[in-house]
């Protein structure tokens, strides 16, 4: 218990949440437009347990924003040319690992601060994309909006497949191997590499990792549009870090979990509809945002402090 | 020293090979075009106007913008045309009174400076090239989003940015004539979508569920429009929601032809660049000047001119009856 | 003779740091003539335009003040081995602060700076409490507040509310010349003076590099390591400020967007200039020349008559900034890297 305390504290937060929503405005629990939400998480939920792989390992990631865009407009455009989505999904995925493959390449190989590589990587492909594309939308065929099934079908394939996902990822966490290299890199990178485990490569496969899970998650976020815009993806970092650091994930490595990802996700994509349903105005969204990013950071080290007093 | 001699022979080659590159005097009328931002598919649109404008006139376009709606650097890239010495400049402005300093030099250093799309301070350009007034806009929205919910119900809008000028304008224009003349009908919420169509999506899903009552979503920036849309579709909601805005035929069409897009407010883009290009060349050569009623533009006829405001004509209503005549 | 920390003669490990910045500047210089002879020709009205003449070096320098200034405020910062992604977005919230102090609060122009500044500072301050006190990392601490501050400046104008109509003895600082250079480069120049001052010629800097190089090391040679870190992010909010209140002059309006993706250039500008990422060493010239090189080949390209019939100007120098961030970070650990493939690997004991 004391043990996940942080995680429960965020469970806590996402709870208290819900219930004022329940008592201050009940229409927020209606069914469609949950699932709706549920359903524009998914794919964020996915990225998330990347991002906390990353984070655990003590190092970040900003460019997954820029990847899911150019994985995105790449899928589009494949899928636009009559590409059957069983080869797409596996192209789209193919291409994140490989943009994650350069990061790592830079960060595991060269040893180079993931903040600064992965701030330049973001802007290369941004900017990339930008000049190639020119911000023109990808029109897609109908086949591909649902997977082809029905709305309500395809709304619950991606939930529970996102689900089915977290719930496999996080026992593979804790019960496999690799799982656990993950931890002890980001505890201690040296420890680890006396133990006979090599933290390059471990680094060098979290990259590649994470942008393998861009890459699904960009298709997933296609099959539920029957168009892809470019500049879909900004700000997906700054969401997906927030939402792992206020679910307990330390940024200074070796602790968390992909409970508290989901539910600091959760916690934060609750922000903007619970805004809407009290009639607040829209401008308070990112301070309200940022406090609880910089409230969960106090809070973890306020406990530090406590802790090794 | 052998290392200050090989990086006197690298910067010797470059020199020797920029040499080559160097371009002589350039005889043909230079027109600079600036959008709100480069990635918006309504500016593109804009662009494919100016360039076959362009052709006719033999002129050399250049076309280049903040790759998101930034002002500031709507002001750098102004300030680099002057150094630059083209001819005219023309400006779709992200905030009006910022970009009319630089505007304003633009002026002293004999540039011909005119606006298009969205306006800046009078005295900083020419002319504008008005696709609509802010009113003529606001309340063609106004009243079609009264038309189709029977001057009574609660309604929403969702804007690009609560910052953007000429969504404000417009905002306010709108609100205007709701005060006006529809006193039944009630705007309950605005809401930014940063120009994503998937944040227009989800804030219409939640708009959706928090007002029952709701009758209407009002998208003022195209990328909002199909997000919109797709929400109403999702919600089950088509029909008994109508969904109206500014947006792109093309984005818009078969939200338009399923039902869930009553109806988009726009203009012909391409029209609008087309014009904007002829009106600085012509402010160039000295063949318009101020005062002026009229103003002939290539083949696309004349237009009337009210004080400094070029007009491209009423707002074009595209809706399930006509919109598959434009490719835009 | 006494030993440094790293076994090298001091006067070597002088050279070394020089020789990146004599890199840069040899970088800088070809830059510079290459932009002068293709990005130079003579319109149709007969004058010689384009990136060869006055008005366009006096706009580089206007349009680097701001940046540099963020350059100049992360320098200490990147040295003490932490980093400060809120900056923009600072810029951003005193920029507003400023504008509502001024139309809002009727106070002349002078006091308004002055409070703007000081308001800087403190939320520089945040930072520095929220780093040093409770021990936590600079990089998530400057994520959430480069969210909270822009969040702040939103809030507080509604998105909406802009402030114009400054007074033209106001925008005389960020418009017009002053003794031959726009106003803003003397303030630029002041501030960078200060900033190098205090680096390499003071006491404190010698802290901030210690600190950056280890921190454990400095806190048990006796060093007021959190005092010192306090004043690197309260400095940085200092600067931020007075990067504002020129931006403000210079657009002549104050904006929540303000500033939005200047830290990526600040941050390239001072790794270009040689600082480490790591900490530990860096150079306030350095940084100078890396906003300089950085500045050259934005405007540069610009100028470029096939970048400009490609209408990708704005594309092509965010790709290139990237691209360059990339290389320079690339370039500096390669001696490492080099060096480690030429050390014999230790042979386990028998």
């Amino acid at each position: 218990m004391k043990r996940f305390f942080r995680e429960l504290s965020v469970l806590g937060a996402l709870a208290a949440v819900l219930v004022g929503m329940a008592i201050f405005a009940p229409a927020f629990f209606s069914p469609q437009p949950l699932l709706s939400l549920l359903t524009r998480e998914a794919p964020t939920l996915i990225v998330a347990c990347g991002m906390a792989c990353v984070i655990i390992t003590r190092q970040i990631d900003i460019s997954v924003g820029s990847m899911f865009s150019v994985c995105s407009v790449c899928a589009g455009l494949l899928a636009a040319r009559g590409w059957p989505l069983l080869l797409v999904l596996p192209a789209s995925v193919a291409l994140g690992a490989l943009l994650g493959a350069v990061n790592g390449l830079l960060v595991a190989g060269l040893r180079l601060p993931s903040i600064v590589v992965t701030l330049a990587t973001m802007v290369t492909l941004r900017q990339g994309l930008n000049l190639v594309r020119q911000g023109e939308f990808v029109n897609l065929p109908d086949r591909v909006q649902w997977f082809g099934l029905s709305q309500m079908a395809g709304q619950l394939v991606l939930v529970g497949a996102s689900v089915v996902f977290l719930v496999a990822l996080a026992l593979a966490m804790r019960h496999v191997a690799a799982g656990r290299f993950v931890y002890a890199v980001g505890t201690d990178a040296e420890a680890a590499r006396l133990a006979g485990i090599r933290p390059q490569l471990v680094t060098f496969l979290v990259f590649i990792f994470i942008g393998a899970l861009t890459g699904l998650a960009a298709m997933m976020n296609l099959a539920q549009s029957p168009q892809v815009q470019p500049l879909s993806g900004a700000g997906l970092e700054l969401k997906v870090i927030a939402a792992v650091v206020v679910g307990g994930v330390a940024i200074s490595g070796g602790r968390g979990n992909l409970w508290g990802a989901f539910t600091g996700l959760l916690l934060l994509a609750c922000v903007s509809p619970a805004l809407i349903h009290l009639h607040i105005e829209a401008y308070w969204e990112k301070a309200i945002q940022g406090a609880i990013i910089l409230l969960a950071v106090v809070a973890d080290g306020l406990r530090t402090r406590k802790l090794n007093r | 020293m052998k290392k200050i001699l090989l990086h006197l022979c690298t910067a010797g080659a470059v020199l020797l090979a920029s040499l080559v590159t160097a371009t002589a005097a350039d005889s043909k009328l230079v027109v600079a075009m600036l959008p709100k931002s480069k990635g918006n598919a309504y500016f593109i649109s804009c662009k494919v106007g100016a360039d076959k404008a362009a052709k006719e006139l033999g002129i050399q376009l250049l076309f280049d913008g903040p790759t998101d709606s930034n002002a500031a650097k709507q002001n750098e890239i102004v300030e680099n045309w002057i150094t630059l010495g083209v001819d005219v400049i023309a400006v779709a402005a992200e905030n009006k009174e910022g970009i009319s300093t630089a505007l304003r030099k633009a002026q002293k250093a004999g540039i011909k400076v005119l606006t298009f799309d969205a306006d800046a301070m009078t005295d900083a350009r020419s002319f504008f090239v008005n696709q609509a007034t802010p009113e003529g806009i606001g309340q063609g929205l106004m009243d079609e989003a009264a038309r189709l919910t029977n001057s009574e119900g609660e309604f929403a809008m969702i804007v690009a940015s609560l910052t953007a000028s000429n969504q404000r304008e417009w905002q306010k224009h709108i609100e205007a004539r709701l005060k006006e003349k529809y006193p039944k009908m009630k705007l309950v919420a605005v809401r930014p979508c940063d120009d994503l169509k998937d944040k227009a999506q989800s804030e219409a899903t939640a708009l959706l569920s928090a007002n029952p009552n709701l009758k209407l979503i009002m998208a003022i920036c195209s990328p909002g429009v199909p997000g919109a849309a797709e929400a109403v579709k999702q919600a089950g909601l088509t029909g008994k929601v109508k969904v109206i805005g500014l947006g792109l035929p093309n984005e818009n069409k078969r939200y338009v032809h399923a039902g869930v897009t009553d109806s988009i407010i726009l203009w012909n883009t391409g029209d609008l660049g087309y014009l904007a290009i002829y009106a600085g060349v012509a402010l160039a050569k000295d063949e318009l000047k101020q005062g002026a009623k009229t103003f002939k533009a290539g083949s696309l006829g004349t237009f009337s001119i009210a004080g400094d405001n070029i007009l491209l004509g009423k707002p074009f209503i595209f809706n399930k009856a006509n919109i598959d005549q434009f490719d835009f | 003779m006494s030993v440094s920390p790293d076994n090298k003669n001091p006067r070597d490990w002088k050279a070394l740091l020089t020789r990146h910045e004599m890199l840069l500047l040899y970088v800088l210089i070809a830059e510079w003539l290459f932009f002068y002879f293709a990005g130079t020709t003579t319109n149709r009205r007969g004058v010689v335009v384009g990136f060869g003449t006055l008005d366009r070096q006096f706009d580089i320098l206007r349009h680097s003040c701001e940046i540099g200034l963020l350059a100049l405020a992360l320098t200490p910062v990147i040295i003490t081995a932490g980093i400060d992604l809120s900056i923009g977005s600072l810029l951003g919230l005193c920029a507003i602060l400023f504008g509502k102090l001024w139309h809002d609060g009727g106070l002349p122009i002078p006091v308004a700076a002055g409070l703007t500044l000081a308001l800087g500072a403190l939320a520089g301050g945040l930072n520095a409490i929220l780093i040093t006190a409770l021990r936590l990392p600079p990089l998530i601490v400057t994520l959430g507040t480069y969210s909270l501050f822009r969040g702040l400046a939103e809030a507080i104008t509604h998105g909406a509310i802009t402030y114009t109509d400054f007074p033209a003895s106001f925008l005389f600082v960020g418009q017009e010349r002053w003794l031959g250079l726009p106003t803003q480069a003397w303030i630029f120049l002041g501030v960078a003076l200060g900033v190098g001052l205090l680096v390499h010629r003071t006491t404190f800097g010698r802290a901030f590099r210690t600190i950056g190089f280890s921190l454990e090391g400095a806190r048990y040679a006796g060093l007021p390591v959190a005092r010192r870190l306090a004043l690197v992010y309260v400095l940085a909010g200092l600067i931020a400020a007075i990067a504002a209140v020129i931006y403000t002059a210079r657009l002549g309006q104050a904006k929540a967007d303000a500033g939005t993706g200047y830290e990526l250039f600040a941050i390239t500008a001072v790794v270009l200039g040689g600082t480490s990422i790591f900490g530990g060493s860096g150079t306030v010239h350095g940084t100078l020349l890396g906003v300089a090189a950085i500045a050259v080949l934005k405007n540069g390209l610009a100028c470029l008559p096939v970048v400009m019939r490609m209408n990708a100007a704005e594309e092509m120098s965010g790709l290139l900034t990237g691209a360059l961030l990339l290389l320079a970070l690339t370039a500096s650990v390669l001696p490492k890297i080099l060096s480690r493939f030429r050390t014999p690997h230790h042979a386990p004991a028998p």
